[in-house]
């Protein structure tokens, strides 16, 4: 039985006079991935750094497993895991004992040496994390973010920087993770593995939301403000999106030559 | 608990690999000792002084050390935690922001202790240093030391708005302090106008204090040098907080 995780109504944050989260509502279930879509500063980073009790919004009410997870953060924390768009380590620590150290801040850790083979970050172990990849080291931020065997975990941009086979078989594990339960929050710029994993989608743009719901209904908001003769059943959410999506001029060569 | 036990391991295994807070912290005053030991021995500082050069050069030296730790090490740490995001990102599991800072500052007292105990001992043995003072004087002089000058350090991360400008404050006080408060070489040898500078500077009176205590002073001499002392940690760490709590960590 699917239970309520993520409870937002009426979200609204500001930084100084810019009006950053404006007035969002959205749930997540047990087991329901949700995709956070929208254009570079349309607020997503903003909306779940809100969830993720980093940030206090104005106003509105957040609650994550009922809490509100500003105040009783250490709680949430306990049942949520986290990635965050860009974050780096102690430079000077090597990749097992990073580990090792995430691991003794649960209760019940996960097996950590297990998801480092799994995460094909098994002959690194003993390397610094400062000499990892980019990719590699957002392989072990996605670890670290499992580290507390999480109900839910929020993932802000999960697959930049990973190679096209290492990101297929990410989608393929995170689709494995939501088969056990877990609810997932990712933020993402990548259509195609939005129309491969969610199950609901947020839209924002300039900080307001402009729909919250299933990836069928997301169809028919962007049928219903096409003209009708571009509508094709068969075009991908990529495609859709970018009908809608705001669009920016492109570079032209003559502020170049 | 656990989870803070081993960000403290965690922190003191990350200062010691760091080249620069190992080596100035624990080396580098020792090198002093032997280099200025070597050239003066342990001889009374005057004719007929019952007190030798190096006698006065330990507790001295004691003063570098914190000074390494709490006005390079710890901010500098700290800023640079800040700058990469490393807060944050402690700051979305269940042990928070506060232990990873707290952790900081145990290491680097911890370090500041061993600095001093492998001078001391470096003295005594090389040089038959004396500690002359009562334990209890000793440890209170140090405790005011060590807080005046870490709570100047956490007030430079507060008031630094990246690790440029932070690094830029704990260098320059660190260096002009190092050379001008008699930490270094005795402030007997400086000229007047550099000793009126030297009277402005906070680890000025934590080597006077260390130095006097060290040699038996009782701490009712030194009652100018406390106050002084207290009052910076006072205004450094009521300001630092109010200014890093200003601070947005995200």
């Amino acid at each position: 039985m699917m239970s309520q995780i993520v409870q937002v109504e009426g979200l609204n944050l500001t930084y100084k006079s810019l009006h950053a989260v404006q007035n969002v509502t959205f749930s997540v279930q047990s087991g329901e991935i949700l995709a956070v879509i929208g254009a570079n500063g349309s607020g997503k980073t903003s909306t779940v750094e809100c969830v993720e009790g980093l940030r206090k919004p104005d106003s509105g009410l957040i609650r994550v497993f009922g809490k509100d997870p500003w105040l009783k953060r250490s709680e949430v924390y306990e049942m949520m895991g986290i990635q965050l768009q860009e974050a780096e380590y102690f430079s000077k620590v090597r990749v097992g004992e990073l580990c090792g150290l995430f691991a003794a801040f649960y209760e019940k850790p996960a097996d950590w040496n297990l998801l480092l083979a799994q995460m094909g970050l098994d002959a690194r172990r003993k390397s610094m994390v400062h000499k990892l990849s980019g990719g590699e080291k957002q392989r072990l931020s996605i670890l670290l973010a499992l580290m507390g065997r999480p109900k839910l975990l929020v993932l802000d941009e999960l697959t930049t920087g990973l190679d096209p086979e290492v990101r297929q078989n990410m989608l393929a594990s995170f689709e494995n993770i939501r088969k056990g339960g877990v609810a997932i929050i990712m933020v993402s710029h990548y259509l195609d593995e939005v129309e491969a994993l969610a199950d609901k989608i947020l839209y924002l743009e300039k900080g307001k939301q402009q729909f919250f719901g299933s990836k069928q209904e997301f169809r028919q908001y962007v049928r219903s403000r096409i003209p009708e003769d571009e509508w094709d059943e068969n075009l991908s959410l990529e495609k859709l999106y970018l009908m809608i999506a705001p669009k920016t001029t492109g570079l032209t060569m003559e502020g170049i030559l | 608990m656990r989870g803070f036990a081993v960000i403290c391991k965690m922190e003191l295994r990350l200062f010691l690999r760091d080249f620069f807070s190992f080596f100035f912290a624990l080396v580098f005053p020792v090198l002093m000792l032997l280099l200025f030991g070597g050239i003066y021995g342990n001889e009374p500082v005057y004719e007929g002084a019952d007190i030798g050069m190096m006698d006065i050069s330990v507790p001295a030296y004691s003063v570098m050390v914190i000074g390494v730790t709490g006005l390079m090490s710890l901010p500098l740490t700290l800023a640079g935690y800040k700058e990469k995001k490393i807060y944050k990102r402690f700051d979305a599991t269940p042990v928070g922001k506060k232990s990873i800072m707290l952790a900081q500052v145990l290491v680097n007292l911890a370090m500041t202790l061993m600095g001093i105990g492998i001078l001391l001992l470096a003295g005594r043995l090389l040089y038959q240093v004396q500690l002359k003072g009562d334990f209890a004087s000793v440890c209170v002089s140090l405790l005011f030391s060590i807080t005046a000058l870490f709570s100047m350090g956490f007030f430079f991360t507060a008031v630094g708005r990246d690790m440029k400008s932070t690094t830029l404050l704990c260098y320059l006080f660190y260096f002009i302090m190092l050379f001008l408060s008699g930490a270094t070489m005795p402030d007997m040898l400086f000229p007047d106008t550099i000793k009126r500078i030297s009277a402005l500077l906070p680890m000025t009176y934590a080597v006077d204090l260390m130095q006097g205590t060290f040699a038996g002073d009782g701490l009712g001499l030194h009652g100018r040098e406390l106050l002084i002392l207290g009052a910076v940690t006072a205004v450094c760490t009521a300001a630092g907080a109010v200014l890093y709590r200003k601070k947005d960590w995200t």
